[in-house]
Parts: structure tokens; sequence; C-alpha cells
């Protein structure tokens, strides 16, 4: 089941912060519910799990993403990624684009393109869950976006410049240390029931056209 | 003509509640869930989630720690024990577990069973398996294409193509066409849709290691069937094998077929030697078992430019999915699909269908229909409509028009069918009258210079039901004949069980009145059983509108029987010779002495008590029938829509339903089946499809986005008769149960297509859902 997100949102801080962010996945990646990146197999390709909970059903997507392009004058990524569950519950791929614009004020606008292409479980969930799902991640994506930005932005403007970003570095694995205490997963289950809501509602009205 | 009895006695035409229901309003119907033995285990079922990959590994370790796990099954355990593919109903095979590839998403891949259902759904979600995804193949237009993937490893044809079917003569279908003025060319898909039976299926099977006998309670439309299915399959003496279908909470065709979950929960019971107790969840049955339809056919019509149609040319690819499941006479690739020249005296036709392998469920099942029936009327209908407007006729004046005549019958189709009786006039006129045809016309004249939709649709279909013959039909080698064994116990009652099983139908009240009717018993004192393989005679069981055409033949002619050894008794205790005997419904009477008489129990008493000497004692008898022919139920419906402009909205304002389905049984039980499947028929034109994506995800896989007409949606139904008699049926009955869903799709399409005509528009694929209906409004500039 493919479908294609656009959203857009904006932070405070100037073009260039906000792309020294977004051109980096391990940061991106530790903003998005759910996901981690595991390992660096170079500068251009990562290997990281995102995990999705719909009612009892954890499906845990393990797999790659790659940098498909990065331009440093337009400020404009493209990344891609698949990966499967590892108990064979499905896969999905994605194909995801970023672009950073200047506003007027001095403040950014962040362009998100987001094309996922769901197999399994998740899919049969039909689209308007999907959607619903798709929605709520984003909104946590958004908020944890504007908030590591402004911690990392705040620490670097730091006269001495140290501890840039400690929430993001704790998310990210350090070598020598144990299996890293993984991130929650994306809880669908409560979207699942408001969609239901959603759905009685309208069952009740079709009584009162 | 049938003698009509008195309503205490309440033979054929009285329209006496069912007796069933006095259980199913109270919720004491018995299903398969409500089956509880000692020890009961269950098994859930470990799905693929992809449409086409091949497995490379399964690990049960992890699901088989889980405390109160008892067994994981995997298609490698059933390869050891040769199960891991079992036999379909058409000269195909299927994956019981998965070994190798998966074929399409929700496809069987490992059953686990534990101690309850909570901790069976807990293991299943930790079995690991690993999948090589492989290209999808969705599209069946593409299954032949050189670069498509060959789906089918196992076999040896290297070619996702399945059969080609051809009937009836090209080169006269040829010639006429070559020569007709007027030629019309429609292309029509008629989608996956699913029968979505209320309760879905299931099973508990219980082997008992004591008395080597294997018990299975099962949701089955055919459970002697599946009977011996088993013993074959699984090398079971069939002595040892029980079926039971207790009661059935719908069927519809898609509990004709044996699927991998009742094969999962024998194997689990004969292994664990406990009960196992297997029931889909709504999904699961939404996107595994027998799906019905999935037919994109092209009809075309020549007719002379006074619209007498002359030849039909029919081409027709058939998705069936991974495998060849298809639920039909095995002579019948295409099921009864040639009926496709319908009501019409077509000169020449020719058909030809070719079956295709596509990463979908497998099945092809006769959803509500004789075997691929609903496909050809629906093109039939639609494609007389896309004629009309070639010609600028009216649709019903062209359908009068080309009528096969009632002087005609018996009548040969040029497909090679006998039709048995017909007047499609009679009911066609009836129709037009009770809708108001001609005002209708002129209203939605108006209205059209007022820029307002409004359309009407009719559909005069025939069906073929009743399979079958034994000449030609089998299901899986078994000829299609049904049974009945009828017996009176010495105070006068009766029991009587057929090798057919209801699943809604209310046989327990109709054979019951067929035996009132044939033996005057009255119908309260007739205890009718079906489904159980250890009590009721052989029979092939109950879908394709084959009840009444065959075991209610059965049924009467096993009463016939014992009416004769009646007669006998009756002429012994009246001391006179059996031809100075007179019938009449519950009692023989001497000709010209009508106060001499001895009542059907007086006579079941004396068949235990006082016997002429020599005679066998009892009262009772068996039939196998036979029929000489299928029967060919008919009917016209008109649909009067009206649509909303801003909404692509369709409202049935109206609908008139004329049936003849010949002599009736129970005329309420009647009226409430047409109710049924006329709503079926709204669902599937307005509402239903399971289709897949590219990818090969089911998008109708579950109740939100398959969607089941409630109250709201269904509009107000008018039904009404015509009696043409099946002439070769013992009591002229022909079967009905179907017909609302086989002739209404094409009415409802054809309304909207009628509302829209003016626009330039010539066909809607089903589902007419709004958002098209508003496309196209948008498209063709009718709204802003």
């Amino acid at each position: 089941m493919g479908m294609k997100i656009e959203k857009a949102f904006q932070v405070k801080e100037p073009v260039d912060t906000v792309w020294k962010f977004l051109s980096d996945p391990r940061k991106v990646a530790a903003c998005v519910p759910g996901a981690e990146i595991t390992e660096a197999l170079d500068s251009h390709t990562y290997k990281g799990s995102i995990k999705v909970q719909v009612g009892p059903s954890v499906t845990d997507y393990k797999g790659e993403l790659r940098i498909e392009r990065l331009d440093d004058q337009t400020h404009e990524i493209e990344l891609v990624g698949k990966g499967q569950d590892v108990r064979g519950k499905g896969s999905a791929s994605m194909k995801m684009s970023g672009k950073i614009r200047a506003l007027p004020d001095g403040r950014s606008e962040v362009i998100g393109v987001s094309e996922v292409n769901v197999v399994g479980i998740l899919a049969q969930l039909g689209a308007r869950v999907i959607n619903e799902v798709s929605n709520k991640v984003f909104e946590e994506f958004t908020a944890n976006f504007q908030r590591q930005l402004q911690q990392e932005h705040a620490a670097r403007l730091k006269p001495s410049g140290l501890g840039a970003a400690p929430q993001v570095a704790a998310a990210m694995p350090q070598p020598g240390q144990g299996t890293p205490v993984g991130p929650k997963p994306i809880k669908a289950i409560p979207l699942v029931f408001s969609a239901l809501w959603a759905g009685i509602i309208g069952f009740f009205r079709r009584f009162f056209r | 003509m049938l003698q009509k009895t008195s309503p205490e006695i309440g033979g054929m035409g009285h329209p006496v509640k069912r007796k069933e229901d006095l259980r199913f309003i109270q919720g004491k119907g018995n299903y398969v869930d409500d089956v509880h033995l000692p020890g009961m285990v269950y098994g859930q079922m470990v799905r693929s989630p992809y449409g086409h990959a091949r497995i490379k590994s399964i690990r049960t370790d992890e699901a088989t720690k889980l405390p109160g796990v008892l067994a994981v099954i995997t298609g490698q355990d059933l390869e050891k024990a040769g199960l891991s593919w079992m036999p379909t109903l058409f000269h195909d095979k299927q994956m019981v577990l998965a070994t190798g590839k998966v074929l399409f998403q929700s496809q069987e891949v490992a059953f686990v069973v534990a101690e309850d259902r909570y901790t069976a759904a807990d293991a299943a979600e930790l079995v690991e398996v690993e999948y090589e995804v492989l290209p999808v193949l969705v599209n069946p237009h593409r299954a032949l294409d050189p670069d498509s993937p060959i789906l089918r490893e196992d076999r040896d044809e290297k070619t996702n193509h399945i059969f080609h079917w051809e009937v009836g003569d090209k080169q006269a279908t040829e010639k006429a066409f070559q020569t007709a003025p007027v030629k019309t060319k429609l292309d029509a898909v008629f989608p996956r849709c699913h029968p979505a039976p209320l309760e879905t299926c299931g099973c508990v099977a219980d082997y008992n290691p004591a008395t080597g006998r294997l018990t299975v309670w099962e949701t089955s439309q055919a459970p002697h069937a599946h009977r011996t299915l088993f013993a074959i399959v699984a090398g079971l003496p069939e002595n040892n094998i029980r079926i039971i279908s207790p009661d059935i909470g719908g069927g519809f065709g898609n509990k004709v077929p044996i699927y991998p979950g009742y094969v999962c929960a024998v194997v689990a019971s004969l292994t664990l030697k406990r009960p196992v107790k297997w029931i889909e969840t709504r999904s699961e049955n939404l996107q595994s078992t027998g799906f019905a339809r999935d037919y994109h056919m092209t009809a075309e019509i020549a007719a002379d430019r006074e619209g007498k149609v002359t030849a039909l040319r029919v081409k027709t690819l058939a998705d069936h999915g991974a495998f060849n499941a298809a639920a039909q006479p095995s002579k019948f690739p295409a099921g009864l699909f040639s009926i496709c020249t319908g009501s019409y005296d077509f000169s020449a036709a020719f058909c030809e269908v070719d079956g295709v392998y596509t990463n979908k469920a497998p099945g092809g099942i006769a959803y509500r229909c004789s075997f691929r029936v609903t496909e050809a009327a629906y093109l039939i209908e639609r494609a007389m409509d896309a004629l009309a407007y070639e010609l600028k006729m009216d649709a019903a004046e062209l359908r009068l028009k080309n009528f096969v005549p009632p002087g005609k019958f018996p009548y040969r189709s040029p497909l090679g069918w006998t039709y048995d009786s017909g007047n499609y006039e009679a009911a066609m006129k009836l129709a037009l009258e009770r809708v108001g045809y001609e005002a209708l016309r002129k209203e939605q004249e108006e209205k059209r210079k007022r820029g307002e939709l409004m359309g009407i649709g009719i559909s005069s279909f025939t069906e073929i039901v009743g399979a079958g013959p034994a000449h030609s039909f089998d299901i899986a080698g078994l000829k299609m004949f049904d049974s009945c064994e009828i017996r009176v116990h010495p105070t006068g009652k009766a029991m009587a069980r057929m090798g057919t099983k209801a699943q809604g139908q209310g046989h327990e009240t109709t054979f019951a009145q067929i035996v009132a009717q044939e033996l005057g018993i009255p119908f309260a004192d007739v205890t009718v059983e079906e489904g159980d393989t250890d009590t009721a005679p052989y029979g092939l069981g109950t879908y394709a509108s084959r009840s009444t055409p065959v075991a209610g033949a059965a049924t009467a002619m096993a009463s016939r029987k014992i009416r004769d050894k009646a007669k006998k008794i009756a002429a012994h205790l009246l001391e006179v010779g059996e031809e100075d005997l007179e019938w009449e419904p519950g009692k023989f009477y001497v000709k010209g002495a009508p106060s001499k008489a001895k009542t059907i129990q007086e006579i079941a008493f004396a068949a235990y008590t006082n016997l002429p000497p020599g005679m066998e004692a009892g009262l009772e008898a068996v039939h196998y029938y036979d029929p000489p022919n299928l029967t060919f139920p008919f009917g016209t419906y008109i649909c009067v829509v009206d649509i909303d402009k801003g909404t692509g909205e369709v409202k049935v304002r109206r609908f008139v339903a004329v049936d003849d389905c010949g002599n009736i049984i129970n005329p309420m039980i009647v009226e409430g089946q047409i109710h049924g499947g006329l709503t079926e028929g709204l669902a599937i034109a307005f509402m239903q499809e399971i289709s897949y994506d590219e990818s090969g995800n089911v998008q109708g896989g579950t109740f939100m986005d398959y969607l089941v007409p409630t109250a709201v949606e269904t509009p107000t139904w008018e039904t009404d008769k015509t009696c043409t008699p099946s002439p070769h049926h013992p009591i002229g009955a022909k079967g009905v149960g179907e017909s609302p869903n086989v002739g209404s799709p094409a009415a409802f399409v054809n309304a909207v297509v009628d509302a829209l005509s003016h626009l330039g528009v010539r066909h809607i694929d089903m589902p007419v859902a709004p958002w098209k209906v508003w496309k196209i409004l948008k498209d063709k500039g009718a709204v802003e």
C-alpha cells in the first residue's frame, strides 16, 4: 500500500543551523518515534530500525537507510529506506525528501515529502488508519525535531561549545556500550480506537440524515 | 396441479413460520464456536504478510517455549505426512501450510496450538518467518506477459495460464457479425467480492484414540463430500469419520471448499489426541477464504436495425488467484457462465474463457449463485442496455422484442442448455406495470430538463440452477444427485433427513412442508435434520440453489414411496382393493364412500402393529434423486435511482422484483430470500470489492473497507411473482435463493448508467461508489 505524505513546518532557527541538523540522518532518525540508527555502514548508508505497534502486534522493521542526494546549495536531502519486520510480518520502504526554505523573518520552513510503501499487517488495516498513524508520527516527529534542534542550537551558542545535543547523542549507539535500550514503539492502538470511534459516530449519524 | 392442503397440514404454498427461528431468536442456535468439549485446545494460523515471497526459514522455538503452547505445525511437518498440499475442488492442488513460496497475502504458513485461544494468538506472534520478497502479480491482464513472474513452480506448465474453455458455434457467430448492420461492444469487470457470511469458517476436530473415530464439527455446506475428501486426502477409513455441520450462520458458497484450517485442526487432533478448535477471525475470512467473481468480460451483440438480436460473442479473463479452487462441477471450468445468452433468442453465440493465476487468495466460489451465473446475467443484461443505447431504443422494448417466446419451451440455447420453462414477457409486463414504467420515463424526461439525475434500470435475467444431472455434473467426481430419507414413526410423526445442509435457508420448514404436501402429515409433526454424516443419507450439499430442485425432489419422491406403501396398508385396513382407494392429503378413503377412510397416522400405527401378511414392517423410504435437467428460474427487476449531483451518491428510490421460481413451497421464505439476496446485490453493486494494491496487499480485508449494508442503506423492496412450474420437477419448483443476487446487480448499474446516459456515459464498473459517480459528473462537466 503506497501513500504520499507532504508536510511543512516552521522552526525558529536559521537555514544553516537547520540544514546541519537535517543533513544528518542519525539526528533526523532520532526524531522519528520508534526509530533508531544502529550502525553507520559508510557516510551515506546506515542500518536502523523502527517499531510500530498496532494493538498487540508489534512490527519491528529492520533495514537500511541511504542518502541518495545531498545538496548543500539548495538545502535538499533525499533519503531511501527499506526494511523488513524481524518476525516476518511485513516490510516497508520509503523515499523521503526534505528541503529548507528561509523565511523573511529569519526563521526557516522545513518541507518534507515522504512516499511510503507498506506490505503486510499494517497495510491491511486500510488507508484511513494508516493515514491517521502517519499523521500522528509526523506530529511527534515535528515536535522532537523542533525540540532537539533548539537544544542543539542553544548548546552551540554557549561559549564553551561543549555538550552538543546531549539527547540526540544519547539515542546514538556508543562504542563499548551494551545493547542500547531501544526506543519506544509508535503506539497505533489509540489511533485505531479513535478511528473506530469516528466510525461509530458516523454510523449513528446515518440515522439522522 | 398440486392439491392445496389445509393450514393445519401446512403443505406447499402456506406461509408458515420458520420452525428454526424459535431457537435462533432465543440465541439458542448451536454453531461450531458453541461446541465445547472436555480437554479442547485452540489453533491459530500464522499467515503471510506478502503476496509473493520465498520462505527462507521458519523459527518456532520462541513460540514453542511460551507456556500453554502444545504444538507449532509448519509446512515441513505436514510434508512428512504427505499433507502439505491438498487437492482443490477443481483439478488443482493447494498448499495447506506453505512450503517454498507463499503466493498470496494471508496465506497459511504455520498452525499454533495452545491450551487457550489467547495463548495461541500470542504464540502465533512469536513465530519468526524469514522471507525473500518476490515481484507480485495482481493484474490478471498481465498474467501472461513475458516479464511477469511465473507463480506456480510446482506445476509442469511454466505459465500462469490455467485453462482455455470455449463453447458455441464460432463460425456461425463470426458470420452473423460480418453481416450485422448493428453491433455493440461492452467491456465490464465483475469485481472480486466476498460472501462475508455472518459466521466465519471454523471447526472442532476431535480424534478419539479409544474408538479410532474422528468427529469434525465444521462450517460446511457439503458435509458428505467433505467426509469423502478427508478420507481420500488423509487416508482415514471413511466409516471412522463423522462430519457434523451444526447450525451455520450463512454460507453463500464460502463454506463449500475445504480450507487449510480444517486440515490443520484435524492433523493437530490426530497428533495431540485432544479436540482442537479453530475459528477464523473476520479478517482471515475476508482475506483467505473463497472469494467470488473477478471476471473481466467483453460482450458483443450483433443485431438488425429493428433491434432483433442475432449473435452474441463473449470473451472473458478469469482471475482465479493463487490456486484454482473454484467450487464447481468438474466439467465446467467457467461454471455455468455459458448461460450468458440469458432470456434472449440468439441464433448464434460463442463464448470463451481463459483462467489465470495471480497473487491473490484462491477461490472462485459461487457466491449466492449457481456457478458463474451472476457474472453471465450481469454481462448480458448490461450488454442489452448498451445495445438499446446504440439503437436509441427503450430498454424494455428491446428486451420484449428479443425474449425467448413462451411457446418455444423447452428451449435449446445456442450454447447448449435446454431451458425447462419460462414466460419472460409475463414477468416483465408485471414488473413494468408495478413500477409504473411509462410515468417514470416521463418524469425522467422532465427532470433531465431541470438538470436532475434520475435513472431506471431493468434486468430480465434467466438462471440455471439445481445441479445437476449425473451425466454431466459432478464435484470432484461425486455425482450431483441429492437425497432424502423419511421415517414415519408409529404415532404418525415423521423424521426426514437430507444430504443437503441449510445455512439459513429454512430447510427445517420447507422440507417439512414438502412431506406435509405429499403425505398429509402436519408440517409441525415432521422434524427435518441435516448435516450429520452419521445419520443423513449421502448428498452433495446446499449451494447453487440446488436444495429444492434436487433434495426437494428427493423428499417428494421418498414421500411418494411411503404413500405407495401406506396405500397397501390402507387397503388392508379397509378391506378393499388398492384400486378402490382415493388419496387426499392426510388420508386414503374408499371411492364413493368418503367416511370409510384411514388417516396417515392410523396407517403409520398399523405399519408397526397390524401389517398385511408378508409385508415388511415400518414406514420409511429413502430416495436418491438424479434430476433429468436443471431448472431455469427467471424474473424482471426494475430499479429507480436518484443521484445527488453534489456528492455522487446514488439513492435507490424504488426496486420492483418480479420473480418466477415455479411452484412455491413457502411464500414467506421465498420473500425473505429475495429481500436478502437483493440486499447483497445492492452491496455488490455499490459498496463491496476485495481489491489488491500493486504490492499485493488486500484492500478489502476488514469490515472498515469491505462494507456490509445495514437497514439504513437498504431501500424498500417491492416483490411480486409469476408462476411457471418446472415441467420435470416432481413438485414443479425451481429454486429461488440466488435469483435476487444474480439478477439485481445489473438492474442497479443499468439504473445509474441510465441516469447518466444523456452525458454520454455507457458503463461504470462496480462498485458504483459515490466518488466514481462524482468524478464522472465532474469529467462530463455536469457539476462544477
